[in-house]
């Protein structure tokens, strides 16, 4: 038996991970950090942008990526033209806008935690009529990309005049369905439906035993749909698109950007002279730069839990 | 309760009558069993209505009234599909499909053997080395969006990308040059798409090799397989519903691009076509030409479609529904 399963070990690394160094090994390595290196030297190009100067950047010095021309200097400098961005009128709309899309973001992340978590319990552990029904509703609409939905919501909040308003976008990402299956995927593999009939045998009613018995065991999944739910907010384009373009001081960022790109004299010379900023390269990557702050925030946060979780592994929507 | 009484052997009637209280207490739990699951539902029920179920009805609606002129701005009224009639003859129509296809015929075959090939790869790669692989593979990933569309804009433009020689070399001087030469934005989107969607699904699909059990792998060492059998002959079939699974959700992703030929037209000074895809040209017309009819029936189109895929994905793909069984 012991000498088995010896053989077992040494035959299996003998396959996977020889420590000789055969060519099948050295070209799946090779490939590998090849592919790493296209994948990383390009984000390191871009970000190095909003670190160099216009003149750097337009003329393309400062060496390999850009890498020696970074300055803070050069950072305030574009700071300074972005925030000098939207006029007389409205200076510093850019952090507002970025407020906009907390509030947004962090709010519809609430909504779909508040509703996904009774939700995904409900149909992972409890027998009622059409359970199924709304099972496959749900994984429909997971499955489906959620721009599709955008004209009809458009629609919608039209007909109710709430066009141009932040919160009948909230109240929109707060529909997460992926959410819902996260949470049901987490109460079927981690609550053990005894635990449930214990519970009532206990005497307690259903919705206590979902606060009381499920609630303190679903941190895993709260963490999940919060923060799937808080960057699938905070990179949506086009529902924001359609429901806060008319509203100028209304945007989110991810549309604001949008705002900045159309006013740089890079790609709209003729727009771009009638503007005392000038948001060449730089800054448009620096906007870039500080709208993917949060995104990193978040990913550092629910790193831990993100590795824990086989849900993850499992199906992504 | 007189259910103690009735375990008395030989009480025929009594055992008739406890059956009929066990069922009626059982039909009293199922009862509440339910209110307390509706009663849980209730919030995402709620939210399922107001974005999802309702804004379908009444794009329904909506495309089946007459579409209000400039001589008739309050026209309304049933108008028998007319709207459909517009979406479907207007000069753009098929164009925007056929755009979609010529993304796609390039875009979903690179995709799928990115996916599968990395995630092979870093799944023959055990240890720190691998890990570290799947992380880097998956940071452009969050980069979704618009941030994506600004470095694709950096990359793009041939004064200031590290890939300027490329461009150059094409004979390409300026972005606009890159972006709207015709040809050009099919693998353009697709090393977009690419780049911003392969790590999230290596991680899917490395999820998908990492459940199956080492015995497998064990049993296949022991009869000899290399490094390369095992990839090609164990672990391929085994993944199958995975890379079925990533097909059809880029397929569907497919038929809604919007962003990255929206921006890149902007990038480029409006020299792309302006309703490159469908939800374009859906978009066009409900905030260009204000036909809110044509929009709703042109995304009800787009709708239908990805439902289509979307429908197959949930019954088809043997990933969903194995706890009902």
């Amino acid at each position: 038996m012991m000498s088995r399963a010896r053989v077992t070990e040494s035959e299996l690394s003998g396959a996977v991970g020889s420590r000789q160094w055969s060519a099948g090994r050295i070209a799946r390595i090779a490939t590998m950090l090849l592919v790493a290196a296209a994948f990383i030297f390009p984000i390191v190009g871009f970000v190095a942008v909003a670190f160099r100067s216009n003149e750097g950047v337009a003329n393309g010095t400062d060496g390999f990526l850009g890498l020696g021309g970074l300055s803070i200097d050069n950072v305030m400098a574009s700071w300074g033209q972005i925030m000098g961005f939207g006029g007389a009128d409205n200076r510093g709309i850019f952090l507002q806008w970025i407020g906009n899309s907390l509030f947004v973001s962090i709010g519809g992340a609430l909504l779909a935690v508040i509703a996904a978590i009774p939700a995904g319990y409900a149909l992972a552990r409890l027998r009622f009529r059409f359970r199924r029904t709304v099972l496959v509703i749900t994984l429909l609409t997971m499955v489906m990309p959620n721009t599709v939905l955008v004209i009809p919501l458009f629609l919608e909040v039209n007909a109710v005049g709430a066009v141009g308003q932040l919160w009948p976008v909230l109240v929109i990402m707060g529909f997460f369905p992926f959410g819902v299956y996260l949470s049901y995927i987490h109460f079927m593999t981690t609550m053990p439906a005894e635990l449930v009939e214990a519970a009532r045998i206990d005497g307690l009613g259903e919705v206590s035993i979902f606060f009381r018995v499920a609630t303190p065991i679903s941190r895993q999944a709260i963490a999940l749909v919060a923060f799937f739910a808080f960057v699938a907010n905070w990179t949506n384009f086009f529902l924001p698109l359609a429901l806060l373009t008319s509203n100028f001081n209304a945007k989110t960022v991810s549309i604001g950007i949008q705002d900045l790109i159309g006013s740089s004299p890079l790609f709209n010379p003729t727009v771009a002279a009638g503007l005392d900023v000038k948001l060449y390269m730089p800054q448009l990557a620096l906007a870039t730069f500080v709208t993917m702050i949060p995104l990193l925030v978040v990913f550092i946060g629910a790193q831990r839990f993100l590795m824990r979780g086989q849900t993850v592994g499992a199906v992504k929507g | 309760m007189t259910t103690g009484l009735a375990t008395r052997p030989g009480g025929a009637p009594r055992t008739a009558q406890r059956r009929r209280t066990v069922s009626a207490r059982r039909g009293a739990l199922h009862r509440k069993e339910a209110r307390g699951a509706w009663t849980l539902l209730a919030p995402y029920l709620v939210l399922l209505m107001i974005a999802g179920i309702i804004p379908i009805i009444y794009a329904i609606v909506v495309s089946l009234q007459k579409t209000p002129t400039n001589l008739e701005p309050n026209l309304t009224g049933f108008s028998g599909g007319q709207a459909f009639v517009t979406a479907f003859t207007d000069y753009r129509f098929l164009g925007t499909f056929a755009n979609v296809f010529s993304v796609l015929i390039i875009w979903l075959p690179l995709m799928l053997v990115g996916i599968v090939g990395l995630a092979l790869l870093v799944h023959a790669s055990p240890g720190r080395f691998g890990n570290t692989m799947r992380f880097i593979y998956y940071i452009p990933g969050s980069l979704a969006g618009v941030a994506n569309l600004m470095l694709w804009v950096y990359l793009l433009n041939p004064s200031q990308s590290p890939i300027g020689g490329l461009w150059h070399a094409l004979g390409f001087e300026t972005i606009k040059a890159v972006v709207a030469t015709p040809g050009t934005l099919p693998p353009i989107l697709t090393a977009m798409l690419f780049f911003q969607g392969v790590g999230t699904w290596i991680l899917i699909v490395n999820g998908g090799l990492n459940g199956i059990p080492d015995e497998i792998f064990e049993a296949a060492s022991i009869d000899g397989a290399n490094a390369w059998y095992l990839a090609w002959h164990v672990k391929l079939p085994l993944i199958r519903p995975w890379i079925g699974y990533a097909a059809l959700m880029n397929l569907a992703y497919g038929f809604q691009l919007f962003l990255e030929p929206y921006l890149l037209d902007q990038v480029a000074g409006g020299a792309l076509p302006d309703q490159y895809t469908p939800t374009q040209l859906g978009f066009w017309f409900a905030f260009s030409n204000s036909n809110f009819p044509a929009a709703a029936a042109m995304s009800l189109v787009v709708l239908v479609i990805t439902l289509g895929i979307g429908l197959f994905i949930v019954f088809r793909s043997g990933l969903f529904g194995e706890e009902e069984k």
